[in-house]
């Protein structure tokens, strides 16, 4: 009885959003540092085409993380 | 006449625990950026409390919760609503004068339900409401958080392990103030949305709302977003010092993971119309950041002292709402009950604040 008063739809639901959101920001973010790092490293070795690929890297990381929070943040806003 | 001025301090007393919600709450948004140096404390608290502001404004299914989800509303009156109301604001007081982390959402809740109680017994709380919107969620969302920064830490240190600590750290630093205004957003949306359900809750027992068509005025979310940012701006020092150097240690890689996780596991509960305790969620995430790197850094014995104070939090609450219900009642169902302990409140307050502030300031040094 209990556990039929509990909506484990919505629970379980946060419970892998939550999952998913905050270990892939983490992650892809931190792709995006090591973009960044490496082509900074790169570039003062002069090798311009493996830092040129590491700065796409690190783009794309910091893109995708902002714009997994933003579209997390849709959905907030939108369900509401 | 009598409701209409009850309801006018209902008000009032529900804008000013926003207020104390934002102002006790402020630790959890900015504490592990400001310890990890990614910010500057004042920039840090004003940048919570603009994004406190916008992020009261991004969704009003939290506020429908509290408004409707776990008390019968024919049982609400005006009074209730102001018992339980002062009775969280005495618990939130109690907790910052003693520097505990406590809960404000579940003070709120405590206190509401400790009301109703007093007012129309036990049989006008909705037990499954509260089960499945409030414990529930409150049990699991601290171990979620706990569970998603420790992961994240772990990925995130086995990504940029290799690499120089300067521009890791520099890198890390930033996603900090991302992290923190995230965080802050987060804050804003759930909590702000509590004050909201609650004087929706008033307008419903003085009738300015049906019950059946629950809605949030518009004045009441833009005067809600104003009281926490407010409460945030002022901020509270002395809990920024528990939660943010006393649990553990953090790097500036750990602030991020702990931040983002926090902030992920509110707005997904916001999502789902859960009033969460960003205090809890935010501890056990700073835990959780701290637990994959070194079991041993995590001050457990602090963490226990704070489990301890959420655990008292929903009766202590309850009771006190309760008690303040009583109170109230004794001067009859008019105005004057909610007046004299508005009054005896905001003396309370002052004088408690004095005290604090002359504790506080440091005693002349003499030659």
């Amino acid at each position: 009885m209990i556990v039929a008063a509990i909506n484990t739809h919505a629970l379980i639901k946060m419970v892998y959003s939550s999952v998913l959101a905050g270990v892939g920001v983490a992650v892809v973010f931190s792709v995006a540092i090591v973009g960044a790092a490496r082509s900074s490293d790169l570039r003062r070795e002069h090798r311009t085409a493996a830092a040129a690929a590491y700065t796409a890297l690190a783009a794309g990381g910091l893109l995708l993380a902002v714009g997994m929070v933003i579209y997390g943040l849709i959905l907030v806003a939108h369900k509401s | 006449m009598s409701g209409d001025i009850i309801l006018v301090i209902v008000i009032a007393t529900a804008l000013a625990f926003d207020f104390t919600n934002g102002f006790h709450d402020t630790a959890n948004v900015v504490a592990t950026a400001i310890s990890t140096r990614a910010i500057a404390p004042k920039p840090a608290v004003a940048m919570a409390a603009l994004l406190n502001f916008v992020g009261a404004f991004l969704s009003l299914k939290v506020a429908a919760t509290v408004g409707k989800g776990f008390v019968d509303t024919n049982a609400i009156t005006t009074t209730v609503v102001f018992a339980g109301l002062v009775g969280a604001i005495a618990w939130n007081v109690i907790t910052w004068y003693f520097g505990l982390p406590s809960s404000s959402s579940h003070a709120l809740i405590g206190g509401l339900v400790g009301a109703v109680i007093a007012a129309a017994g036990f049989a006008a709380v909705n037990g499954e409401g509260l089960l499945s919107n409030l414990i529930v969620p409150a049990i699991i969302a601290p171990p979620i958080a706990f569970l998603v920064a420790g992961v994240s830490i772990l990925l995130v240190y086995r990504i940029v392990g290799k690499l120089h600590p300067g521009p890791v750290g520099h890198g890390f630093r930033l996603g900090q103030l991302a992290s923190s205004g995230l965080l802050a957003l987060s804050h804003g949306t759930n909590d702000a949305q509590k004050t909201m359900g609650v004087i929706a809750l008033a307008l419903v027992a003085h009738g300015d709302i049906s019950s059946k068509a629950f809605y949030v005025p518009d004045w009441v979310v833009v005067a809600s977003a104003t009281a926490i940012a407010l409460g945030t701006f002022v901020g509270g020092w002395r809990i920024i010092k528990t939660l943010g150097t006393r649990i553990i240690e953090m790097d500036v890689a750990q602030g991020f993971a702990a931040q983002a996780a926090g902030a992920t596991v509110i707005l997904a509960a916001s999502s789902a119309g859960y009033p969460l305790s960003t205090t809890h969620v935010i501890s056990g995430s700073i835990m959780g950041s701290g637990a994959a790197k070194r079991l041993s850094a995590v001050r457990w014995g602090v963490a226990g002292n704070i489990v301890g104070a959420w655990t008292l939090t929903l009766p202590a609450a309850a009771l006190m709402g309760g008690v303040v219900y009583a109170i109230a009642t004794l001067f009859g169902n008019g105005a004057i009950g909610p007046l004299i302990i508005s009054l005896v409140l905001l003396a309370t307050l002052a004088a408690v604040f004095i005290r604090r502030l002359q504790q506080a300031t440091p005693a002349p040094v003499t030659p």
